[in-house]
């Protein structure tokens, strides 16, 4: 099967494309404010360099955070809009999973982070079955501490906002924390591979209906669910 | 030439099918309702739902229409002024389309949409007009010197019209959004109720303010119970004080263009009074006047299919890096990024 796979959910986007389990093809660029410039032009960069046109590819997989939020409505409308456009499936995938994944050989407890803004991470543990990671507990989005005031045994911290943290991380955990290659991050290839088991079982995502893992809300949005919990309170 | 508009500046998601002048579909789905909660448009909020609707109001497009992809043309899209996170929404799934489609592309701005909103509605407006496009975001006067081709004369210094009818909504408990509130109460009341400011009315410029318009208003009546206010004069009196300084500076800029017609576009013309009160002054000038069909009005698709469908005949189109730029300026055609 052959898929596109996207990713906009940290500074770094990427898209890359798979032929099986086969990586044909990876593209990244630092994304500062240009998600949206040059996504479908490094689209067609990768579908090019991979022999292959948009109706020629099996399916698409996307990225759909935790992550930047303006990144991903990026990414994921692009993705669902190019599903939709040339009517193949697609699967929405954790970012934070597209992190995790690079390790999957380690057998100790993975933490991938994405940055949050603000001095906060978004995370998750994840922990290598056999060929695939399973996921523990809930998404995490808080600061440093908060995060590694959960991890009580050996944990592999990954992604670039693990190298930046990378000091508070070890003054917490001392011995505990160790961290992967500072280049490690997203990529979409890993995206695409990651989809693979979703399509082989039948479980690709609804195109109209997919939207971002946000993990948050707006101020405002926050602001007004405490004072309708407060009116109904009293 | 089938072209598909897609338009996400602001809180409707809507996208439409024009064949050379003909609107074949028209889908928009306000976030109206979602947003008066927060008592105006949280762009966060007005971001998201974009994302969860545009697939949704693209495939209702075509549907209604009875096209297919295949049919289409070219695609356009609102990609300068607006709310950055919401054009942003737009400008993705409109390059997504024309990537997969293989069709041009043009990015429209929002203005543009909005004047070509009157001459899809009235294909003989004559050229050159003048047209005010008044919405919640906007309140500009444009001398519309031949199609897309454009002087910007006047613009407002502080807040738009729309947005001067939503907070004295607000003030007044009213609820959002402003206009339609305001309007109905208004034909309750007294207009010569109380003495409110015409701001810069006397002034030469074609600029608008309507910031000290409303402050007048909440001075003139904060601190006292809202039970005593007299709501339907108070309406009356500030809808018709906005009304009046709009039909003034759009007769002067008509005046001084020489320019025998004038277009009100933008949701605030729908308000029935500035209908009524632009017909009868333009009347008295000898200039006609011409208003959109009223679901044009309000920000809409079809409008910026339409001006798509016009930079496309004059051979302008945008690459696929098209980018969306909140504050981008008014330009005329083959004037990008220059002085024309």
């Amino acid at each position: 099967m052959r898929v596109l796979g996207i990713d906009t959910a940290n500074l770094t986007n990427t898209i890359g494309l798979i032929d099986g389990d086969r990586m044909v093809t990876d593209f990244a660029w630092e994304a500062r404010d240009n998600s949206l410039q040059r996504i479908i032009i490094s689209t067609d960069l990768v579908l090019k360099r991979g022999g292959l046109t948009l109706a020629e590819i099996d399916g698409l997989a996307v990225g759909i955070g935790p992550g930047s939020w303006t990144g991903l409505r990026v990414g994921v409308t692009v993705a669902k809009t190019l599903a939709y456009a040339v009517n193949k499936p697609i699967c929405g995938i954790s970012s934070l999973e597209a992190i995790a994944y690079q390790a999957r050989s380690a057998s100790i407890l993975l933490c991938p982070l994405v940055d949050a803004g603000r001095e906060n991470v978004y995370s998750a543990f994840y922990r290598a079955r056999g060929k695939t990671l399973a996921m523990e507990g809930d998404y995490y989005v808080g600061n440093i501490k908060g995060l590694t005031e959960r991890v009580k045994e050996p944990a592999l911290f990954l992604g670039k906002p693990a190298h930046l943290y990378r000091r508070a991380i070890t003054g917490e955990l001392g011995d505990l924390a160790s961290f992967g290659s500072p280049s490690d991050t997203s990529s979409g290839c890993v995206v695409a591979l990651l989809s693979l088991p979703r399509f082989a079982a039948g479980a690709a995502d609804d195109a109209f209906s997919l939207v971002p893992l946000y993990l948050g809300e707006s101020l405002a949005q926050a602001l007004l669910r405490r004072k309708e919990t407060e009116a109904r309170d009293e | 030439m089938l072209v598909l508009g897609i338009e996400t500046s602001c809180d409707e998601t809507a996208a439409a099918l024009v064949a050379d002048g003909t609107i074949l579909s028209n889908v928009i789905a306000s976030q109206i309702d979602l947003h008066a909660r927060f008592g105006g448009i949280v762009p966060e909020v007005a971001s998201r739902k974009h994302v969860e609707a545009i697939g949704y109001v693209i495939q209702e497009a075509f549907d209604s229409a009875g096209k297919t992809h295949t049919e289409v043309d070219a695609i356009a899209v609102t990609s300068k002024y607006g709310l950055i996170g919401s054009l942003i929404v737009g400008v993705s799934a409109a390059k997504a389309m024309a990537y997969a489609l293989k069709v041009p592309l043009i990015g429209i701005h929002h203005i543009e949409g909005h004047i070509f909103a009157n001459i899809l509605s009235n294909p003989g407006t004559p050229l050159p007009h003048v047209c005010l496009t008044v919405s919640g975001g906007h309140t500009m006067l444009v001398h519309v010197k031949e199609l897309c081709q454009y002087e910007v004369m006047g613009n407002t210094l502080d807040d738009a019209a729309g947005e001067a009818f939503d907070k004295i909504s607000k003030f007044l408990g009213l609820g959002f959004p402003g206009g339609p509130a305001i309007e109905s109460l208004a034909t309750q009341g007294n207009r010569a109720a109380f003495n409110l400011p015409r701001p810069l009315g006397r002034s030469r410029s074609f600029d608008f303010s309507f910031s000290g318009l409303k402050t007048s208003v909440v001075n003139m009546f904060k601190g006292r119970d809202r039970e005593t206010l007299p709501l339907p004069d108070i309406a009356a009196s500030f809808q018709q004080a906005v009304v009046d300084v709009l039909v003034s500076k759009t007769l002067q800029a008509a005046l001084h263009k020489g320019v025998s017609a004038v277009s009100i576009t933008g949701g605030v013309s729908i308000n029935s009074r500035l209908r009524e009160d632009f017909s009868a002054a333009c009347g008295r000038q000898g200039l006609q006047v011409f208003f959109p069909r009223r679901d044009l009005c309000t920000d809409n698709a079809a409008m910026v299919a339409a001006a798509g469908a016009a930079r496309l005949k004059y051979g302008e189109m945008s690459q696929l890096d098209l980018n969306a730029i909140p504050n981008a300026p008014l330009e005329s055609i083959g004037c990008a990024g220059k002085h024309c």
